[in-house]
């Protein structure tokens, strides 16, 4: 009795060789994407230790620290973690008060509630430039909608963008605009995904609906909150495309984040060292973040399902 | 809200509009711009009666734009196409690069997955100018600079990532028994993961793709550091645009339209995929 | 001829060594059940057989052919799982039909092979279903019909009755040695119920922490275990277990119940001195008036009719608590003070310190596979 067909030893070779390779030839692309993020990652430490102005081939030599140390004693270095983390702090701040009070909203499931949050989808999916580019268009002190209201309330010469007091105003406005709905998305999921007993017995106890609000929605939404606040707070550090497609980083030096001193710095000043340092001080920054919110995340994550 | 009360009902109604009014008014307003002419869009007090033209849209289409100090060439259908072409390529490579590596990932705890995995989560979020200056050098160098291929190449950093963390998810989620259930019927490997892996993980696919073609089509950093003027998407075009175009708001606010009409539409189209990919890849991540 | 064969089977994981030299073998036909309690090995037992498991150590053989390198899809055998593992988007018939349609064989033979097996096990009516809109026990017989129906060489059936409920699984019970005599093909079966195991094992291998405890026919293994532990693991109610040191007088061996002498089996000789574990099934204990030879005095704590017995629970005048069953409808005292007897001449001796069953000289012979 046959119970198997005859295998040849080559055949199971073959299987042999491919059982083993297969994982490896399958994730040969994620490979090549780590070593496509891994080579420029040290060639950037590299560059940082360089003195490396594109402009200036001849000088180019390793001076280790020195870029490093004179990025801290410049204090347009520090007017650019100044910018940044205030336009972080403001932008991500606001999304997550009005975030969550729309995720309250519409928490429930009824056609216009769904409705609503089709629409919120839409600001989340233009490109941010290119939001900036309409708020550009819709602040212009020509025809622009919002400065034409902003006279309407008695305001003269309100100058938007353009103005070194309101310019960081705008972009976080423009970036409210565009990321409120991802933490509204994540909450929301968060919110409807509750179990239902805790809310059921504090009605039935007729707990006060703050204190239900505080104690028991809070809390059991922390994991969702902290998970898009660690998002936003990684991505609005970085930002790039909003400010740079309003301002360039202007006016003056007003708007000068990170990424936007780092790549003018490349592309103007053609200082290859010092884009380079900016940017792994930045990623040095997000680094710290992330480790510290996962961290939290994990234990928060562990306290609300002991609670539930 | 059974019981709300009738003063509670009309502060959650006017809080809906005016938040509906925040998010949906800037598109409107645009649309509508994109349908005016210079002459009316520069109206003092701006006014919504106006008729509607489409000579914006046809200057964009012809890359004819005639305005009284001459004939100025436009080149946006280019800039239309390039987003095109980079996304859907990047989406491509990567679904067919990244689906295979997501189930090895999840099926198998080899030496070393792990450590690509750590490596591309603490990538994930590092500056993407940081990957990106650095790789514009070594592009003049072999020659990658200012192509397709090269840019393409990039995108998948942004793309394959994304990919990866939500498919795993979705296969993982499959159990295993399933899969070799379909073996021992006597089917080979391949055959399961067509048959039995795809089609179980397909919805995740789809979210993954679309949530990957999105981000490709509203990059903006990839093309503006490494593609020159025709290889650049709409969000690099519309913006040297406004500079080229100077004073025509008509023309800019039509290419805006057309710049974002594709990802909306799709986010309506499919918007139930892009939140559970969206959310998954944020708590999965 | 053996159709399975495991020889010095190993398995880790991690740290955990699941399966710890593991032989056994299976003759055509046979309907080999693998009993256990859970974490014993038995599922990985049945994934080595099936390929999807590969063994650290040792060997499997599958019809006289060394399995090693050897794939899933070529092994020519059928498995259920206990979760049944359904393909959630196929239908009923597609998911039976999988193991023919892997041979390519023709549209017509398929169908035919799909409605044999969906005959037999009466799913015919829902085969255009997709497993979402089956009940369990429609699931449960769509997983076994796809496990028949390449007529495997083996059949490797792990917990089929697990996840559904507790008519269909009696009902199962009595159908299954039916069918798996008619697919004639060789069975293992794993299972946590021992009744399940007697009821469709021609032999039982009990298994234990990665190792075959036992391996005999389900009356071997119910009259004569190899350790308290498997004792106590084959029966309900479970096994009475007394401490006792078997003592010696003139008329030969026997133990202390309560201050009264009860002979034991002559040939247990060697255990006198030994401090042992007197087993006795409850069903070896009946009750007797007062005053009847042997009769301990014991007081009766409650009573449960369990269909075709009912047991009583009983202490004796030590504290020691005792299971007593009778066939349901035959009278016996409900409450108060009442009399036992034991038939301690069919007492199992374990060993106290080693759990083995002291088995009687010149019986040897009776037991086969003893402890590993």
């Amino acid at each position: 009795m046959a119970v198997t067909a005859d295998i040849d030893g080559a055949a199971r070779r073959r299987f042999r060789i491919g059982t083993r390779a297969l994982p490896y030839l399958l994730s040969l692309p994620a490979l090549l994407v780590c070593i496509g993020i891994l080579i420029p990652f040290f060639t950037a430490v590299y560059y940082s230790l360089q003195r490396y102005r594109l402009s200036q081939p001849w000088a180019r030599e390793m001076n280790w620290g020195e870029t490093y140390w004179q990025l801290l004693t410049d204090p347009s270095f520090w007017n650019t973690l100044q910018v940044s983390l205030a336009y972080t702090f403001f932008a991500v701040g606001l999304q997550l008060v009005l975030g969550l009070g729309i995720a309250l909203l519409l928490q429930e499931r009824t056609r216009l509630n769904n409705v609503v949050s089709i629409m919120l989808l839409l600001p989340l999916m233009t490109a941010p430039a290119l939001a900036a580019l309409m708020w550009k268009l819709m602040t212009n002190p020509n025809f622009g909608i919002l400065s034409y209201f902003v006279t309407l309330l008695g305001v003269e010469d309100f100058r938007w963008a353009s103005s070194p007091e309101t310019a960081l105003m705008t972009v976080v406005l423009v970036d409210v605009w565009v990321y409120t709905p991802f933490i509204m998305i994540l909450l929301l999921a968060g919110l409807r995904s509750l179990p239902r007993q805790p809310f059921e017995a504090a009605a039935l106890d007729g707990v006060p609906r703050s204190f239900v609000f505080l104690r028991i929605t809070l809390p059991m939404l922390m994991p969702y909150i902290l998970t898009a606040v660690l998002f936003r707070l990684l991505e609005a550090i970085q930002q790039f495309d909003i400010i740079y497609a309003m301002t360039q980083g202007g006016p003056g030096n007003t708007l000068m984040v990170f990424q936007v001193e780092a790549y003018l710095n490349f592309f103007q000043s053609t200082n290859v060292a010092r884009s380079a340092a900016l940017l792994l001080i930045l990623w040095a920054i997000t680094f710290a973040i992330s480790n510290v919110f996962i961290k939290n995340w994990l234990r928060l994550r562990e306290r609300a399902r002991g609670e539930i | 809200m059974d019981h709300a009360s009738r003063l509670e009902r009309i502060l959650r109604g006017i809080a809906i509009a005016a938040m509906v009014l925040f998010f949906m008014f800037p598109i409107f307003w645009i649309l509508l711009m994109s349908f005016q002419t210079n002459e009316t869009i520069l109206r003092n007090p701006p006014s919504m009666a106006f008729a509607p033209t489409l000579s914006n849209y046809a200057a964009l289409l012809t890359g004819r734009l005639d305005t009284a100090a001459g004939t100025l060439d436009i080149d946006f259908m280019q800039n239309l196409k390039n987003s095109v072409i980079l996304s859907v390529f990047s989406v491509a490579v990567a679904l067919l690069l990244g689906v295979p590596a997501a189930y090895a990932f999840a099926r198998h705890k080899f030496r070393g997955s792990e450590d690509i995995a750590f490596t591309l989560l603490s990538f994930r979020f590092a500056p993407p100018l940081l990957v990106v200056l650095p790789l514009a050098l070594y592009f003049q160098d072999i020659g990658l600079a200012d192509t397709y291929i090269g840019l393409i190449w990039v995108y998948q950093l942004i793309c394959l990532p994304l990919i990866l963390w939500i498919v795993r998810g979705y296969f993982e989620d499959i159990s295993p028994d399933v899969e070799y259930a379909y073996r021992i019927a006597g089917h080979s490997w391949f055959a399961t993961f067509r048959r039995i892996a795809l089609p179980l993980a397909g919805p995740g696919i789809a979210a993954a793709g679309l949530l990957a073609f999105i981000f490709a089509w509203n990059n903006f950093v990839f093309a503006l550091v490494l593609g020159s003027a025709d290889k650049q998407p709409v969000t690099v075009g519309a913006l040297a645009f406004v500079t080229a175009s100077g004073i025509q708001y008509g023309q800019i606010a039509a290419a805006v339209v057309l710049s974002i009409a594709p990802t909306l539409a799709l986010a309506i189209y499919a918007q139930r995929y892009l939140v559970e990919g969206l959310s998954l890849g944020a708590v999965k991540g | 001829m053996a159709v399975i064969e495991l020889s010095d089977i190993v398995k880790r994981f991690k740290d955990a060594t699941v399966l710890d030299g593991i032989s056994l073998s299976a003759d055509e036909g046979e309907t080999l059940v693998l009993f256990g309690p859970s974490g014993a090995g038995k599922t990985v037992l049945l994934r080595l057989i099936a390929g999807v498991v590969e063994p650290d150590a040792g060997n499997v053989r599958l019809g006289g052919r060394d399995m090693r390198d050897v794939p899933p899809e070529a092994r020519n055998v059928g498995m259920a799982f206990q979760n049944f593992a359904l393909f959630p988007h196929m239908t009923a018939y597609d998911n039976i039909a999988s193991p023919l349609a892997a041979r390519r064989s023709a549209a017509e033979r398929v169908r035919e092979g799909v409605e044999r097996v969906a005959r037999l096990l009466k799913i015919d009516h829902v085969l255009h279903h997709s497993p979402r809109a089956l009940s369990n026990g429609q699931k449960q017989r769509t997983a076994l019909a796809r496990a028949l129906a390449g007529s495997p060489a083996v059949l490797l059936l792990d917990d089929p009755l697990r996840n559904v409920d507790a008519k269909l699984r009696f009902e199962m019970r009595l159908e299954l040695p039916r069918l798996l005599a008619a697919e004639r093909a060789t069975t293992l079966y794993v299972t946590q119920d021992y009744r399940e195991a007697m009821a469709l094992g021609d032999r039982i291998a009990v298994m234990l922490r990665g190792r075959i405890a036992q391996l005999g026919t389900p009356e071997e293994i119910y009259l004569a275990p190899a350790s308290l532990e498997i004792a106590r693991l084959f029966g309900d109610p479970t096994i009475n277990v007394l401490d006792v040191t078997p003592e010696r007088d003139a008329e030969g061996p026997f133990v202390r119940l309560s201050r009264l002498r009860a002979p034991i089996d002559p040939g247990l000789d060697r255990a006198v001195g030994r401090p042992c574990a007197l087993g006795l099934r409850p069903e070896a204990i009946r009750f007797v008036e007062a005053g009847q030879r042997g009769a301990i005095p014991v007081t009766i704590e409650a009573e449960t009719p369990l269909n075709e017995k009912t047991v009583t629970l009983a202490t004796t005048a030590r504290g020691r608590e005792i299971l007593v069953s009778r066939p349901s409808g035959t009278s016996a005292p409900t409450e108060g003070l009442a009399h036992i007897a034991v038939d301690s001449a069919h007492a199992l001796l374990f060993d106290r310190e080693t759990g083995l069953r002291i088995l009687p000289e010149g019986k040897r012979a009776d037991v086969r596979g003893a402890a590993a």
